[in-house]
Parts: C-alpha cells; sequence; structure tokens
C-alpha cells in the first residue's frame, strides 16, 4: 500500500519521512526544504501486521486551490495517483491556518489520519488540544506526533492500517463551487476558514499567543538588526569555512592522505614485475586519480555537517529578511541566499531551493547565479592549485569564495540589463519558524549521507573518468602506445580547446584543457585529470609536498605562474557547473533561453575573470603583459559589445512598454 | 491606514489587501490573512517588518506592508 505525507510546509513531513523509512532525504527550519517528491519503503518495525508501506513524502502545501503553482506538484500527486491513505501532518502549534488544507484534503474521499505533529512545542508552552473533540469534529483518527523523537509513530501508523477502505464523512463540503471564477472561489474559501475557526475555538485552549513578544523576537532583534545582521552573517559563513577547511578538516584530510597513500604503495608492491603499462593505467592513473579526490574529503564532509546544523536551526529564513534590501536593489530575492549558502555544499540542491522564490524573474535569476558559489566538490580543485601554487596559503580559499560573492551582484545586475527589468518590483514575504536546538544527529546522518554520495561518485564517474583520461593519453589513434603523450588521443581531442585557454594560463596546455573539459562532468575531475596527465599523485599530500620542496616540482611540471595557476583555478570555478547543477538549472528555470542565457554567462564570466587575474597578476608580477592578450581582449570586448547590445535594446523595450502603459 | 503606520503590538483587522498580484493575493489568504482577519506587527524596521497573521509569523517587506490596509 502507498501512503502520502501532505500538510503545511515546515510542519515536519521530511522529518517524519525520514524516521519512518530510515532515508536521509535534505530537512531544514524554513518553509519549502522539500521541492520534489521522495518516495521510500516504511520500516517493518512500525508496521504490526508485517504489510510492505510506501511513504510518499510531498513538497508543503498551503492549499488545494488552483490559484498558486507551487504547490502544484503535491496537489497534482493526491489528485491524480490517489494514495491509498493519507497522512495529513499538522503543526500543532498552528492548528487555526493547518486545518484549512485538512479539510480540503478530507474532501477527496481518500482515507486520512492527522498527524498532530511538534506536540512537543505545545507542552511547552501550555497549549492544550482536545484530541478526542478534533476527531470527532475532523470525522478521521488523530494522533499526536513528534517528528523529531518519533514519538506516536508505531500508534500513526497502526491507524494508518486500520484506515484502509474505511469509509470517511468530510466534516466540511464545499457545493459545487465553479473553479474557473474566482470571486466564488474566494467566497467558499472563506467559509471554509470560518468553520476552520469555529472547529479551533472548541478544541484549543492557549495561554502564550503567537502575537505577543517572546524570547525569539530578542534574539531577531540582534540578529536582524541593521548593523549587526550582516557582519553576523559573515562570521558564521567565515567559521563554516574555517572550522570545515582548517581546523577540523585539514588534519583529518592530511590522516586520510597518508593511509591512502600507504594503499597505493601497497598495490604498487603487488604490481611490481607487471608490464610498466598496466602499472601505470592502475596505479598512478586510475587509483592516483581516484586518491587525489577522495583525500579531500573530510573537508567537504565536515562543511555538510555544519551547513546541515545552519539549516536545521531557523536561522536561514533569519538571513533571507536581512538580505532582503540589498539582494532587491540588484534584482534578486532575500530568499536567494538559502540556494546561495546551500551550493557551498553542492549546486544541484542549491539550484533546486531557489523554487521557494515566486517571482520568476528573481528565480531564474538565483539558479543561474547559485553555482557561482564555489560547491564541495570544488574545494579539491582550490587546494590542489593552493598547495602546488601558494605554499597552502589560506588566502587562496577566502579569494575564490569572496569573489563568488561579488560575481553574484555584478551577474545580478547584468541580468537586469540585459532582461531590462530594473524598474519592475516584487513583494517579500517568509515564514518565520522558531529557533530550534539543531540536530546533531540529524546533521552527521546529512553528513554520511552525503559523504557515502561524493565515495560513490568518485569510485564511480571519477574513477571512469580517470580510466578514460589515462587511456588515452597512453594511445595514439591508431591505437599503439604514445611515446609522446603530445601525440596521444587526448592531447589531439583536448588541444584545439587549449587555445581557448592560452589567454587565460598562457601556455598551450591540452591537460588543463581536458581537466576543464572532465570538470563538466564532475568538478573533482579536475583534480583527477590532473594528477593522472602530470602523474603528479604521489603528491597528493598538501602538507607533504610543501615539505618536501614537491610543490616547486609539480609547478613546474605544469609550467604554470602563480598568476596562470590562479587565473586557470578561477576559470574552472565560476565557468558552468557539472551537467548535473546544469540540468538543476533546467529544471527551475523552465526556459530553454534563459538556460542557454545562463551558460553563455557562466561560460563569458569564467573566461573574463581568468583573462583579466593572469594578465593584471603578469603585469604586476612580471612588468608585461601575459601571452594571448589580443585574442583575449578581443573576445572580450566582443562579449561586452553583445551585451551592451542587448542591454540598450532592453532599455528601448521597456521605455516603449512604459510609453505603451500610458497611452492606454 | 496600511500596517506601515500601525502600532506595534496591536491588533488590527485586515480591511483590505490591493497587491494587484492575484497569486499572491490568493497565497495570502492560504495563510488566513484576509479582509475580515485580525493581524499584529510583532516588531517593525525600516524595510521589513514581522507580523502574526493566525498563528504564524512571517517577515514582510515594507511594499508589502504598504498594500494591507487595516482598521482598529
Amino acid at each position: 500500500m502507498r501512503i502520502a505525507l501532505a500538510g503545511n510546509p515546515n510542519s515536519g513531513k521530511t522529518t517524519m519521512f525520514n524516521a519512518l523509512t530510515g532515508s536521509s532525504e535534505k530537512v531544514g527550519n524554513w518553509a519549502g526544504v522539500t521541492v520534489e517528491k521522495k518516495e521510500s519503503t516504511v520500516k517493518k518495525l512500525y508496521c504490526k501486521n508485517g504489510e510492505t508501506i510506501t511513504a510518499v513524502d510531498l513538497p508543503g502545501a498551503y492549499s488545494m486551490s488552483p490559484f498558486t503553482s507551487e504547490e502544484s506538484v503535491t496537489r497534482d500527486y493526491i489528485k491524480n495517483e490517489t494514495p491509498d491513505v493519507i497522512i495529513n501532518i499538522v503543526d500543532a502549534t498552528n492548528l487555526s491556518r493547518s486545518l484549512f488544507f485538512t479539510t480540503q484534503l478530507l474532501e477527496l474521499g481518500i482515507p486520512m489520519v492527522i498527524a498532530l505533529n511538534k506536540a512537543d512545542l505545545n507542552k511547552k508552552k501550555d497549549t492544550k488540544i482536545d484530541v478526542a473533540l478534533l476527531e470527532k469534529k475532523m470525522g478521521c483518527p488523530v494522533i499526536n506526533t513528534v517528528s523529531t523523537s518519533a514519538d506516536g509513530f508505531s500508534e500513526l501508523i497502526t491507524a494508518v492500517i486500520d484506515q484502509i477502505e474505511k469509509d470517511q464523512t468530510p466534516p466540511y463540503t464545499e457545493n459545487n463551487v465553479d473553479l474557473s471564477d474566482i470571486e466564488a472561489v474566494k467566497a467558499a474559501d472563506r467559509k471554509r476558514f470560518e468553520f476552520v475557526n469555529a472547529v479551533v475555538k472548541e478544541v484549543e485552549t492557549r495561554k502564550v499567543y503567537t502575537r505577543e513578544r517572546n524570547i525569539h523576537d530578542k534574539i531577531d532583534n540582534v540578529l536582524t538588526n541593521k548593523w549587526v545582521g550582516i557582519p553576523f552573517f559573515a562570521l558564521v559563513m567565515f567559521l563554516v569555512f574555517q572550522i570545515s577547511q582548517v581546523w577540523v578538516g585539514t588534519p583529518i584530510a592530511d590522516l586520510l592522505g597518508e593511509l591512502l597513500g600507504l594503499f597505493q604503495e601497497w598495490v604498487g608492491g603487488l604490481l611490481e614485475g607487471a608490464n610498466p603499462l598496466l602499472y601505470a593505467l592502475l596505479v598512478d592513473g586510475i587509483i592516483g586519480g581516484l586518491i587525489a579526490v577522495m583525500g579531500f574529503l573530510p573537508l567537504v564532509m565536515v562543511m555538510y555537517f555544519l551547513i546541515a546544523l545552519l539549516e536545521d536551526c531557523g536561522y536561514m529564513a533569519r538571513v533571507a529578511v536581512v538580505l532582503d534590501p540589498i539582494f532587491k536593489k540588484v534584482g534578486l530575492s532575500g530568499k536567494s541566499v538559502i540556494p546561495f549558502v546551500i551550493t557551498v555544499g553542492c549546486a544541484v540542491p542549491g539550484v533546486m531551493a531557489s523554487r521557494t522564490i515566486k517571482n520568476e524573474r528573481e528565480r531564474r535569476a538565483t539558479a543561474m547565479l547559485a553555482p557561482f558559489m564555489p560547491c564541495g566538490a570544488k574545494i579539491p580543485v582550490i587546494s590542489l592549485f593552493a598547495g602546488i601554487f601558494f605554499n597552502n596559503a589560506g588566502w587562496v580559499s577566502t579569494v575564490t569564495y569572496l569573489a563568488g560573492i561579488v560575481l553574484i551582484f555584478l551577474c545580478a545586475l547584468l541580468i537586469n540589463g540585459i532582461t531590462g527589468n530594473s524598474a519592475k518590483k516584487s513583494y517579500f514575504i517568509i515564514e518565520i519558524p522558531e529557533y530550534k536546538k539543531p540536530s546533531f544527529k540529524g546533521a552527521f546522518k546529512s553528513m554520511c549521507g552525503r559523504g557515502w554520495e561524493y565515495i560513490v561518485k568518485a569510485a564511480t564517474i571519477i574513477l571512469l573518468c580517470n580510466t578514460a583520461v589515462q587511456i588515452m593519453q597512453s594511445f595514439t589513434w591508431s591505437f599503439t602506445v604514445a611515446e609522446n603523450a603530445n601525440e596521444s588521443i587526448l592531447a589531439t581531442i583536448a588541444g584545439p580547446f587549449a587555445y581557448v585557454l592560452l589567454p587565460v594560463v598562457g601556455i598551450l596546455s591540452w591537460q588543463l584543457a581536458a581537466a576543464a573539459i572532465t570538470g563538466f562532468i564532475a568538478k573533482e575531475n579536475v583534480v583527477g585529470t590532473i594528477a593522472v596527465c602530470y602523474g603528479i599523485t604521489k603528491f597528493i599530500n598538501m602538507d607533504e609536498l610543501v615539505l618536501e620542496g614537491g610543490a616547486s616540482d609539480v609547478a613546474a611540471i605544469m609550467g604554470l605562474t602563480q598568476a596562470a595557476a590562479l587565473a586557470y583555478l578561477m576559470f574552472n570555478l565560476f565557468s558552468p557547473p557539472c551537467f548535473a547543477a546544469i540540468g538543476a538549472m533546467r529544471a527551475e528555470m523552465k526556459s530553454a533561453k534563459w538556460l542557454w542565457g545562463g551558460i553563455a554567462l557562466q561560460l563569458g564570466v569564467g573566461f573574463t575573470v581568468g583573462f583579466a587575474v593572469y594578465q593584471i597578476g603578469t603585469l604586476i608580477s612580471a612588468g608585461t603583459l601575459g601571452a594571448g592578450f589580443l585574442p583575449g581582449i578581443i573576445a572580450v570586448a566582443v562579449m561586452a559589445a553583445i551585451i551592451t547590445v542587448m542591454c540598450i535594446t532592453a532599455t528601448k523595450r521597456v521605455k516603449a512598454e512604459r510609453a505603451h502603459k500610458k497611452a492606454k | 491606514m496600511n500596517l506601515t503606520e500601525v502600532i506595534e503590538g496591536k491588533e488590527y483587522i485586515i480591511d483590505k489587501i490591493d497587491t494587484e498580484d492575484d497569486e499572491l493575493d490568493a497565497f495570502l489568504f492560504s495563510l488566513g490573512c484576509y479582509s475580515g482577519e485580525p493581524i499584529t506587527v510583532v516588531s517593525r524596521k525600516k524595510k521589513m517588518c514581522t507580523v502574526s497573521i493566525k498563528d504564524g509569523r512571517y517577515s514582510i517587506d515594507s511594499r508589502l506592508a504598504a498594500a494591507i490596509t487595516v482598521t482598529e
């Protein structure tokens, strides 16, 4: 049988889903974390009669009414796929709002059980709900639950099983309302709310009212203060990076690096007498490339842990409030900050998080700009370059994140110009959840889940790419062993792209071009491919690298100056993200024009930033311009010209539209 | 008067909501924010204010606050 979890946003559906099924879907303390439906099997321990139950977690919805688009996933699922039983999760602290949706669900004729969730919060505030009376009024079972501690789950599932194929009489029915007539629907909805208000009055006794100021308001007064709000957010993010990439992540990564090195030596020992080609393929190529990527796992995992804590405590909604006035100035929404922060972990869920933004233009712009925040997969790339070329300097990482933020603002302005939208305004509304103590267990689970995904990715896609790269650079097109790697298959394929990178790195390097290309499959590949192509896998433990003086060797092998290395790094960070993230962009933008515009913008930005960093860096350090300046500046000029023309056209269009409106 | 002019912490009754955006109006309605219902501005800053509608808290920008007119 199939049960659907439906209810208002942030009522605890996904937390319940995770606890019921043992999944680790993303949870967070703000409205609209879940944007897509998820399915999984309920744990046997809750199913008393041994039946297999599939639970479906649905995005939160406030109503079934056909006038709000964001709730369509939930509405369509319940209406078209008819689950056997619906569990309606009701936020017990906000009964008066939640029951509106409840009465709508009850009208569908699908058996339903109400999970009166967050029962613990009500206890704290001494709010009492007469469950027996509510059951009678709603005509369906009501069970007290606490998602965060799985309280009441056995009773809930037992009630669900009891309810199968039972007839329930809806407590409130709307008589044939013409759904195409907005006014008629509104009138009917008013009546429904009247019914709900009357029910709440009878079943609920409150001592603390939501409209009264409480301790959360005192905290908010400080955290959303004009002067404190932004510096505090900056401090929080700085701590996330500092802890994950310096204080905690790095020592663990060093340890792991040593272990992985031992493993590589061990495999090398096994293959001592083997064919040198096989040795190179297996030990240096495949395992070496894999180790290069795996070594950074601790940094990424600690980061995931901290972001999960941040998402769970309720602070994200406040950040959106603090940043809205600034983001609004560049045509984004305060809510854009949530996708940006999530992208620091991974751009795919980051881009998807933009769905909670109602304004279409703001949502599309956010999905387009989020990938400028360097994601977890880019940490290995940043660390590798910082290690080889900059003596592990901490400023490299800081600069890349700050550059990401600056680019988001600049490109948001650019998008404004191109779409001619600067004059239009949008409204901002966000639900402010109460703060809660973040769940360390939940964050740990989330970290392990995401860490496992990283390992699986490294062992599949990245391993495959490394193998392909190793084979392609070992053979020529006639499938003979390439005596000189420059004649290999890889060199001839990546060669032409090396010309594009000339203005960025100053040399023609098919290896760097190949690394940038494989980076589109997964950004960790940049590290893997560089490791394979230059055979530098032994140096991947950065601390050793610096100690052994190996860094300068590697730098010499790659033939890059510091300016070129930084430029190449920037190019990889700010050019289009991996294909998975581009797929997410496509899903959120729902427009081919916006998607291709976004990819073009990212390509242009990646190239321009790389070009500028290399040329200016070279001018400062060597006193001359770098190689490839002329073709580079021409390319940048052409891009600038195209953008200027687009902006002018847009301005004209907006003016014409305004004149047209006035004339009307 | 609209929500940018009311006294903090005092409950008012919504008179009219005029956002010229049907989807937003429908969304506000589903939150319980429509004419005839009570609303309280819990705290107000220059560009943003926090309101209490039914038993939920929401932050809205001053543009939306100005679009909601209330009576005592």
